[in-house]
């Protein structure tokens, strides 16, 4: 379970004059015991660590012990020396590579004297380090009181932990009398091989959340990298409040943080709940509420990611939902006030800014109309200006900053376009322009060939559509006007499509709002997203209408909450009915392929294992389907 | 894990008597077992499995010792079967090293020792008990399991290695606090259930035979367990215990003021009556051996070990008014008392008292 694993390399094997030079640094380490030397070895680990390991594989491959000796007749002396030093020691895995290559020259049947001595070193050095104390008092004491070792060293561990954790912030730097701290750095440098010590882990999480007081005396380098490494990989044992301090000193960890977030809120499967319950999880919001720089990079990798994706529904969603934890967390620490969003959102436009952040819950439901569309006709005069700017000096090659980022910001404030779509049902041709704009601008930000306009054409057509089709009025509704509905939804020669998000948004608000039966309803909608097979999307949808109407402060009649609650039951057995339908006879066939290939039972389940990891959901009918199969079989 | 019934009474009832003799005789099996492990080449043919059980009666030894050690009859009753054991070993095994009631609370680690000392243990065994853990986050201070076992203490010894070359706060360490607790614990249970205190100053004798001569030696120990908070009435008892025992050994004592740094003398003086005034004594004492070489122009500590400078005795001094402002009047008023009984001239070099009282005045 704990043996490393040994990697081919293609690398030549480490020579007696590296191994020389190595030995040298070693002898050197053992000399000093500065703060210096402490820096050298943090700085030298990773190194040191390759090395052993390629020593590893350099003795495993030779024949015998003696022959090892023969070609490299330092090593007995270095790898000694090692074992006396506490970082090599400290710390897990240099700790098992220097035993690996220790076992590694034990010879099970030694020959000749050289192997017969080597053995008797070995247990001597391994002996030692078990059970050697160095301290007589100690000793003595635990003898004549019959103290186990083991209780009393990480009884000693775990007291200095506690003496040095109330003690950081002790050393007061004064300008006046001279600068002499440099304990936060020693103690950070001392600590460096600790890291992966659970026992150590308050001191490390103190040193953490040290308040930088003095330039002089920051956390080392050697720490802040050692700490990211071991984040990236996962075996960092630290605490909440320890984890916020790391992002706020290292930014190549808080990057790994957001990313992470990022990979498993948009894997296949995730629901708004889920997604709002990661985000929360993941303590990013907290952090960004308490440090603003850690806001702006985790807004700047949005940024990123959505300037390339600007389609991708997934993201916006997980960003719209990172503002929204954000800004909650936010409102629990401060009053809000103009001044420090700007801070938070120092690019977007500030006319924008009070606007968007203001929640719909928190205005009364009439000034939600005429709030909207202040907001819409704001953002289409940027829009405007925008455009203009750019005809009449066409080298501008800025591009369209202020809108993007009034876009993004949109995105960020989604509650917002959603509360448009709902209103859309109940507004009338004369009003509806602008929460169409809005709409079609939130899914085709970028006015590229000045498709806009004919954009706009169609989503004004998408709403004629629906409020026909969702109107009360008894007349029978015509197969095609649904017919023409759905056929907006697919590529037209020269002229893009309607975002399907659009369509399926408004047509199922119209669903929930509308004053509809809800079967009829449920029926056309089935009809469109059979037809288009927008699943995923319709289910998200639902998803986070519900998730907005629960939220505190939202008020929502019982009908309402129903209807969503039928349509997103109806719309979840839809959606396993025809992809169990679908993945059984994908399955099916990749098994039957597999069979007519005559492979063995082993690659076989080696195939259905990646079959399953293939699609990546949580429906254990596939489970079902398979063992299903493999009974027919 | 074998669960004694024992009255309070101490007498031993029916079952007690039997469940008495199953705990002697897994005492005695396990003893057999280290001889095993340390002379034998039976050892060769250890499993993982096989080392877990080893280990496993080892603990149950230790568990043993921690519950009765300070019970004197069951203590009396287990020695004299470790004497029997020991006796029979002796003689299968000419080389066996005898194991002492003591040696029952470190069994595991004596069993260790053993293994590895003993060239036929396998390398599969050596190799399963440096293991390296690999999850983390998970503390296993209390996790008993033998996989890993040397490879845990090798990480606990060498981080505190690290950790103690780091500039802390002037006082004792957390060796010394560690240690101090550990004392007075083991003196708590020694004078609680005997009563009579011959166990304890037994081990404070053994303990200071066994550092005779180890530099640092007993003082930072006894400071920091003097210094533990008592709250209990068995702790102030054990505390007081070791205060007398302090001041009937001299040489101890001497060691203790001359040793430590005179902040934590003056704590201890604050804290303990009986500290402050044997320490007062003693500084006194270091006076009237002083003698005033002409030569230097300085008084100097005629006695040879341990000496102490001038410089620092009035260092001692002036720490201790601070901590115990009270006390000042009233030493004082005494090297008046002295300086006049030296004929009180005010003339550097004649008397002691005098010049002790110049440098000690503000």
């Amino acid at each position: 379970m704990t043996e490393l694993q040994v990697q081919q390399t293609d690398e030549s094997s480490p020579n007696a004059e590296e191994l020389s030079s190595w030995l040298e640094k070693v002898i050197a380490w053992g000399h000093a015991d500065s703060l210096n030397t402490w820096k050298d070895i943090s700085l030298h680990s990773s190194r040191l660590k390759d090395f052993l390991q390629q020593l590893l594989i350099q003795i495993n491959n030779v024949s015998s012990t003696a022959e090892t000796m023969k070609r490299l007749p330092l090593l007995g002396q270095f790898l000694g020396r090692l074992c006396w030093n506490p970082h090599v020691t400290a710390e897990g895995e240099s700790r098992g590579l220097l035993f690996q290559c220790l076992w590694a020259l034990y010879s099970e049947h030694p020959s000749n004297a050289v192997e017969r001595e080597a053995n008797q070193w070995i247990r001597k050095v391994l002996c030692q380090l078990a059970t050697e104390e160095e301290d007589g008092a100690a000793l003595a004491l635990m003898k004549h009181l019959g103290v186990p070792s083991k209780e009393y060293h990480l009884k000693v561990l775990k007291r200095m932990v506690t003496i040095m954790q109330e003690n950081i912030g002790n050393n007061q730097c004064s300008r006046t009398q001279g600068c002499s701290c440099g304990s936060i750095r020693a103690a950070s440098e001392a600590c460096v091989p600790l890291i992966t010590c659970p026992e150590a882990s308050p001191l490390i999480g103190a040193l953490l959340q040290q308040p930088v007081t003095c330039f002089r005396d920051g956390l080392s380098e050697n720490f802040l990298d050692a700490l990211h490494s071991a984040y990236s990989r996962r075996v960092l044992p630290l605490e909440e409040l320890a984890v916020v301090s790391l992002w706020y000193h290292s930014l190549p960890s808080l990057e790994e943080a957001v990313l992470r977030l990022l990979e498993s809120a948009t894997a296949a499967g995730s629901t708004p709940n889920k997604i709002e319950e990661q985000v929360t999880n993941s303590l990013l919001p907290e952090a960004c509420a308490q440090h603003c720089s850690i806001f702006l990079v985790a807004n700047d990798i949005f940024r990123t990611v959505l300037k390339q994706a600007e389609k991708n529904e997934c993201v916006k969603h997980v960003f719209q939902t990172f503002t929204k934890c954000f800004l909650r967390e936010l409102s629990h620490l401060q009053p809000q006030t103009s001044a420090s969003l700007k801070a938070f959102f120092p690019q977007s436009p500030p006319s924008l800014l009070l606007p968007l952040l203001t929640m719909p819950s928190e205005m009364p439901q009439e000034a939600l109309k005429d709030h909207l569309m202040w907001v819409s006709s704001l953002i289409q005069q940027l829009a405007e200006e925008e455009e203009e700017e750019e005809e009449e000096d066409s080298r501008n090659i800025r591009g369209h900053h202020k809108v993007f980022e009034a876009w993004l910001l949109l995105v960020q404030c989604g509650h917002w376009v959603q509360v448009a779509a709902q209103l859309l049902v109940t507004s009338g041709p004369e009003d509806c322009a602008p929460f169409l704009w809005l709409l079609t601008f939130y899914h085709h930000p970028t006015n590229r060939w000045h498709h806009r306009a004919s954009q706009l054409v169609q989503a004004k057509a998408a709403w004629d559509h629906l409020c026909g089709l969702f109107s009360v009025a008894g007349h029978p509704r015509p197969a095609d006007r649904l017919q023409s509905f759905i056929s907006l939804l697919s590529a037209k020669p020269r002229q893009p499509p309607l975002a399907p998000p659009l369509a399926l948004n408004l047509m199922v608000n119209f669903a929930v709002f509308g004053q509809l039966p809800l079967s009829t309803s449920t029926e056309m909608i089935q009809k469109v997203v059979d037809q288009s097979g927008l699943w995923d999307e319709s289910t998200r949808v639902l998803g986070s209408l519900r998730l907005r109407l629960n939220d505190r402060g939202c008020v929502a009649n019982d009908r309402v909450r129903l209807r969503i609650e039928e349509l997103r039951n109806t719309m979840t057995q839809m959606i396993n009915r025809s992809s169990v339908a679908a993945v059984t006879g994908e399955i099916r066939d990749q098994l039957c392929a597999c069979l007519n290939h005559h492979l063995s039972s082993s690659d076989m389940s080696v195939h259905v294992f990646v079959c399953v990891c293939v699609w990546q959901t949580d429906s254990d009918k596939r489970y079902r389907a398979m063992i299903e199969f493999f009974d027919e079989k | 894990m074998l669960n004694v019934c024992l009255p309070p009474s101490g007498k031993t009832c029916e079952c007690g008597q039997r469940h008495m003799e199953a705990v002697l005789r897994n005492v005695a099996s396990t003893v057999e077992l280290l001889a095993v492990a340390a002379h034998s080449d039976v050892v060769s043919e250890w499993d993982e499995q096989t080392a877990g059980r080893a280990f496993h009666w080892a603990r149950y030894c230790e568990h043993i010792y921690s519950r009765f050690h300070s019970n004197h009859v069951i203590r009396g009753v287990l020695e004299k079967q470790l004497q029997l054991t020991s006796r029979g070993l002796k003689e299968a095994l000419p080389e066996y090293g005898a194991v002492t009631l003591w040696d029952l609370g470190r069994c595991q680690n004596l069993l260790l020792l053993r293994l590895l000392g003993n060239p036929a243990l396998p390398v599969s065994l050596l190799k399963m008990l440096f293991e390296t853990r690999r999850s983390a986050g998970v503390t296993d201070g209390d996790y008993d399991d033998v996989r890993g076992l040397c490879g845990r203490l090798v990480q606990y010894k060498s981080a505190c290695k690290l950790l103690r070359h780091l500039p802390g706060p002037p006082a004792l360490g957390a060796d010394a606090e560690v240690q101090g607790e550990m004392l007075m614990e083991r003196l708590e249970s020694a004078l609680s259930r005997s009563g009579d205190a011959r166990r304890a100053e037994d081990l404070l004798s053994s303990v200071l035979q066994e550092l005779d001569g180890a530099a640092p030696g007993l003082c930072p120990v006894i400071a920091a367990a003097l210094l533990t908070t008592a709250g209990s009435a068995a702790q102030i008892a054990a505390q007081d215990f070791l205060l007398d025992w302090l001041q009937s050994r001299h040489g101890v004592l001497q060691r203790v003021c001359s040793g430590l740094p005179s902040r934590l003398l003056a704590d201890l003086a604050k804290r303990h009556r009986k500290f402050r005034d044997a320490y007062c004594r003693l500084l006194k004492k270091w006076a009237s051996e002083m003698e005033y070489g002409i030569s230097d122009g300085e008084w100097v500590h005629a006695a040879a070990d341990p000496s102490v400078s001038f410089q620092k005795m009035t260092h001692h001094f002036l720490t201790l008014f601070e901590a115990c402002p009270s006390l000042r009047t009233e030493t004082e008023d005494e090297l008046r008392a002295l300086k006049v009984s030296d004929g009180g001239f005010d003339v550097r070099g004649l008397s002691v008292w005098g010049d002790l009282l110049f440098a000690l005045s503000p």
